[in-house]
């Protein structure tokens, strides 16, 4: 170890982490990460921002996929759905429409959520239900040991692509903005502050609200999206982008080959809920349907 | 119960093309024979195309006791259309009638008029269809009602009971389209009832009038949306596929208003893992499909029995493999819905054999699926989904919520949700509850529902074993036996749709002096074998008819009992005919225990 680098929290630096009240959004089960891992920046920052938001636990739904990414809900004093391969987002939607009083979380990584669940993402988005859903991005399948997914870069040799990937990666910013999500923002796993800002942001919209996270797998990619890489690379949109102009957003995301953080997109639009509610409305004013 | 039945038993057939009002009149003589307190099932056939002319069907059976299935020869056939019923003289029985039209202006359709096609023994009226509407309301089109008129004139059913349902039935429209049917069908009704009678057809008024205003004339489909509704659902998440896709129709009018939420998903698989997602956080909810849904869903539903949520999925069987025969009937989806998915994943499969048994599955399924922490599948195939029959439904409702009792927390001690327990069921609490919270999850997992090996094998037996009792689940018929008591030469073993054909062919074999009885089998899993065991002891033989090829039903029982079964399969797309499996009936009568296990029928292709 560097003998420069000094132990991060300092006794009393711990006392007041602790009395805010952030580590009560802690499980009892210790992360199965590897140490170094992108994602425990992802569990520091949930806690402080439910933390923030005021939500109780037991009204806190984290629903997962299949990933390391999607272990998330073990590591959250919340209730929690590790659900399959995929099916974050229907899941996700489920639990929201049976009890719209609980926050709902989904998180799933980049294979979960662009590969096999890529199908669900534009109708979650399109009809607004109203959750948060974070995708963990490190462009790789982590728990499978190490193969492409479609955010590997282009020249990327993994265990599946040992001849170099040459698959046109994804682009899951524009492809949600394309969808319609009404709240769309950035944020890098190096940057935890902003981290946890955009999550409590995120949460707080009311709508279906999609933070894209940057996140090393420092197992298994041990040359491009590294923190040495992403922490030279990121940058913050610019100050005077208009988060509630469309075309500003596309172009934003689509300007840079070099990831930016912060808020792409926001806007204000009827939730699933609210579009059910007024169809209650108008089919309790509509004659009776036929037997 | 008595051997064969008494009283009326006549069926109808109304063949004519879909500009003809075919399925409309079969639906205000199926209304009919209901308000007037006759016991009806009925099934139309619609032309595959969606537009143009082609054939539509109704068949209609009108009873003093429940039928549940249609007979293999109608009591009168009454054309709409020569062009298309001329194919189906063949199906009136002998002294059975056939009414068509004969007015001279009528054009004769190619291949000549169905008169030329009556045998000697069948009765033909022929009856000026077109002219004594026109007299009557001065157009033509109501030509579906004067038929219906002149067949209540010849069979005396009574003028005011199909005055009642006409005026029901156009309701929404302006009153002189009301006027006119009932004009066209008042001067069809004189017709009729002036004419010169030489069947034996004869309706009239049932002997003991039962409650007909109570009865509800449903489709295997109508019960199974209301039964949900009745159980309060309250979440349907769904994606449209024939022959299931009616349930989601009504659903989705009817739903919003019961203040429900209902909503049209991608893909099935998207349907089911929100219906899923409601399920654990506490809701009532249900999803329904065919089989290449089913098979979409099939990782799902591990889930949930891994995850113990429950939920209710209805399956609608049409032929298969994959698209296979979308608008035709089959019981093949068994194996998927008893076994589809990885591991070994145990959950409740009902079975309903007929349109109320839809309605009493569905509506108790929710019910089922909370006391056991389980999916529940309701199996059902196109031909239950679509037949109509009488129902008289509960005054009250049975199936509505009961409040829910919350689990109590353990003093200092970390809340189990999958706490192995005597009777294999754990306290279950909901987002929301405080102080329970947990994640659960598709892994393996402890009784905190951490991911965990170490208890593989003993939660694998608390998934199982905790359905045992389900066998016997009070107000639930999971296996019911008819017939004759005691030791029988023929016992025939049945589920689903097909068990109407089953009762059937035993009151036939029964009149013929065949020692017989019929179990039918609605709980497909876990299988109720203790009675299952108890019948095949009785019997000499075993027959299983079913419609599919490899026999999924007889695989079933046989491998539950390691004990044989003859087989009778057919996948025609229609349901089984009474006369195949009578002459299976008296085959086995005629054989030595321990013979005839090998049927002739059989060697069409299935295995033993
Ligand atoms: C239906 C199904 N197919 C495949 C798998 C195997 N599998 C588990 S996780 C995973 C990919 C995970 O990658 P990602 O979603 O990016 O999450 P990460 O591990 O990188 O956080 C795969 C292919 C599975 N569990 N289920
Ligand atoms: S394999 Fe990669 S993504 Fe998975 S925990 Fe380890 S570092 Fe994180
Ligand atoms: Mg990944």
């Amino acid at each position: 170890m560097n003998e420069h680098v000094k132990p991060v929290y300092l006794e009393e630096k711990l006392d007041e982490i602790r009395a805010d009240g952030h580590l009560a959004y802690r499980s009892k089960s210790l992360p199965t990460w590897c140490p170094g891992c992108g994602y425990f920046a992802m569990q520091e920052g949930l806690t402080i921002a439910l933390n923030r938001l005021g939500i109780r636990n037991e009204d806190a739904v984290v629903v997962s996929g299949i990933g390391c990414s999607s272990r998330f809900p073990f590591f959250v004093n919340t209730y929690g759905f590790h659900t399959l391969h995929g099916r974050t987002l229907p899941v996700a939607t489920g639990v929201k429409t049976a009890n719209d009083a609980l926050t709902v979380v989904a998180i799933g990584g980049d294979g979960d959520g662009f590969a096999i669940g890529g199908g669900h993402i534009p109708h979650a988005a399109r009809r607004n239900v109203d959750m948060t859903y974070m995708v963990f991005d490190n462009g790789i399948y982590g728990l499978t040991k190490g193969q492409t997914s479609p955010t590997t870069a282009v020249g990327f040799r993994s265990k599946t692509t040992p001849y170099a990937n040459e698959d046109q990666p994804l682009h899951p910013l524009m492809m949600l903005l394309a969808y319609r999500a009404s709240w769309v923002g950035q944020a890098y796993a190096g940057r935890p502050h902003h981290l946890a800002d955009m999550m409590e942001q995120a949460i707080a919209h009311r709508g279906f609200s999609y933070l894209h996270i940057l996140s090393p797998c420092v197992t298994f990619d041990k040359t491009d999206r590294t923190y040495a890489n992403l922490n030279m690379q990121v940058q913050d949109l610019p100050d005077d982008h208009d988060p509630t102009d469309l075309m500003a957003a596309m172009a934003q995301a689509a300007a840079h080959e070099i990831p930016a953080l912060g808020l792409f997109y926001r806007e204000e639009r009827p939730t699933l809920t609210d579009v059910m509610n007024d169809t209650a409305e108008r089919a309790r004013n509509a004659p009776a349907p036929a037997e | 119960m008595a051997k064969s039945r008494n009283g009326t038993d006549i069926q109808f057939a109304i063949i004519g093309s879909a500009g003809d009002g075919t399925i409309a009149a079969g639906d205000i003589m199926k209304r009919a024979a209901a308000l007037m307190g006759y016991k009806v099932i009925a099934f139309d056939i619609y032309p595959p195309e969606i537009r143009g002319f082609g054939k539509c069907i109704s068949r209609i059976r009108i009873s003093s006791q429940q039928t549940y299935s249609l007979k293999h020869k109608s009591d009168v056939l009454i054309s709409l259309n020569d062009s298309h019923a001329i194919a189906h003289v063949g199906e009136v029985r002998d002294f059975g009638a056939v009414l068509f039209e004969d007015s001279p202006i009528a054009a004769i359709p190619e291949g000549g008029h169905i008169s030329a096609h009556i045998a000697a023994a069948q009765v033909p009226y022929g009856f000026a269809n077109r002219r004594i509407c026109e007299e009557a309301t001065g157009k033509a089109r109501s030509r579906n009602i004067v038929a219906l008129g002149y067949a209540a004139g010849l069979f005396d059913i009574p003028a005011e009971i199909f005055h009642e349902i006409i005026a029901q039935k156009f309701a929404k429209k302006p009153q002189a389209v009301t006027d006119d049917n009932i004009r066209a069908f008042d001067a069809g009704f004189a017709a009729g009832k002036a004419t010169f009678k030489l069947d034996d057809v004869r309706v009239g008024m049932p002997q003991q009038v039962a409650n007909g205003k109570d009865a509800v004339m449903m489709t295997g489909n109508g019960a199974v949306a209301r039964g949900f509704l009745e159980a309060g659902i309250d979440t349907y998440f769904g994606y449209p596929i024939t022959p299931a896709t009616s349930i989601m129709e009504r659903l989705a009018a009817a739903l919003p208003r019961a203040g429900g939420r209902f909503l049209q998903t991608e893909d099935e698989i998207a349907a089911i893992s929100a219906t899923l997602g409601a399920g654990y956080a506490g809701a009532r909810a249900a999803t329904a499909t065919s089989g290449p849904g089913l098979a979409l869903m099939t990782e799902m539903m591990g889930l949930g029995v891994m995850a113990e949520v429950p939920f209710v999925v209805v399956v609608s069987q049409r032929g298969g493999p994959s698209t296979g025969l979308p608008t035709k009937t089959e019981q093949s989806d068994l194996n998927l819905a008893v076994f589809g998915g990885s591991g070994d994943a145990r959950r409740i499969v009902l079975a309903p054999t007929n349109v109320e048994g839809c309605y009493r599955c569905a509506g108790m399924a929710f019910e089922i699926a909370e006391k056991y922490q389980t999916p529940v599948i309701v199996l059902i195939d196109l031909y239950l989904s679509n037949r109509f029959e009488t129902v008289i439904p509960p005054r009250e409702n049975v199936f509505a919520p009961k409040p829910r009792i919350k689990p109590e927390l353990p003093e200092n001690q970390p809340y189990r949700r999958f706490a192995l327990t005597d009777d294999g069921i754990s306290p279950r609490a909901l987002p929301g509850d405080e102080g329970h919270m947990h994640t659960v999850t598709g892994l393996e997992h402890n009784e905190l529902g951490r991911p965990s090996d170490a208890l593989h094998q003993q939660m694998n037996a608390k998934r199982h074993d905790k359905l045992t009792s389900a066998t016997r689940y009070p107000g639930l018929t999971t296996c019911k036996r008819f017939g004759d008591e005691g030791r029988v030469k023929v016992g025939i073993l049945g589920w689903g749709s097909t068990f109407g054909e089953i009762l059937e062919t035993m009151y036939a074999a029964q009149d013929e002096g065949i020692s017989c009885a019929a179990m039918k089998v609605v709980m497909l899993s876990p299988l109720p074998e203790e009675r299952i065991n108890e019948f095949f002891d009785d019997c000499d033989h075993i027959l299983v008819p079913e419609l599919n090829h490899e026999g999924q039903f007889a695989n079933l029982v046989s491998g539950a009992l390691g004990r044989p079964v003859v087989r009778l399969n057919r996948t025609t797309g229609a349901p089984m005919m009474v006369d195949e499996i009578l002459a299976e009936v008296r085959r086995l009568a005629q054989t030595g225990i321990g013979e005839g296990t090998h049927s002739p029928v059989q060697q069409q292709g299935a295995t033993t």
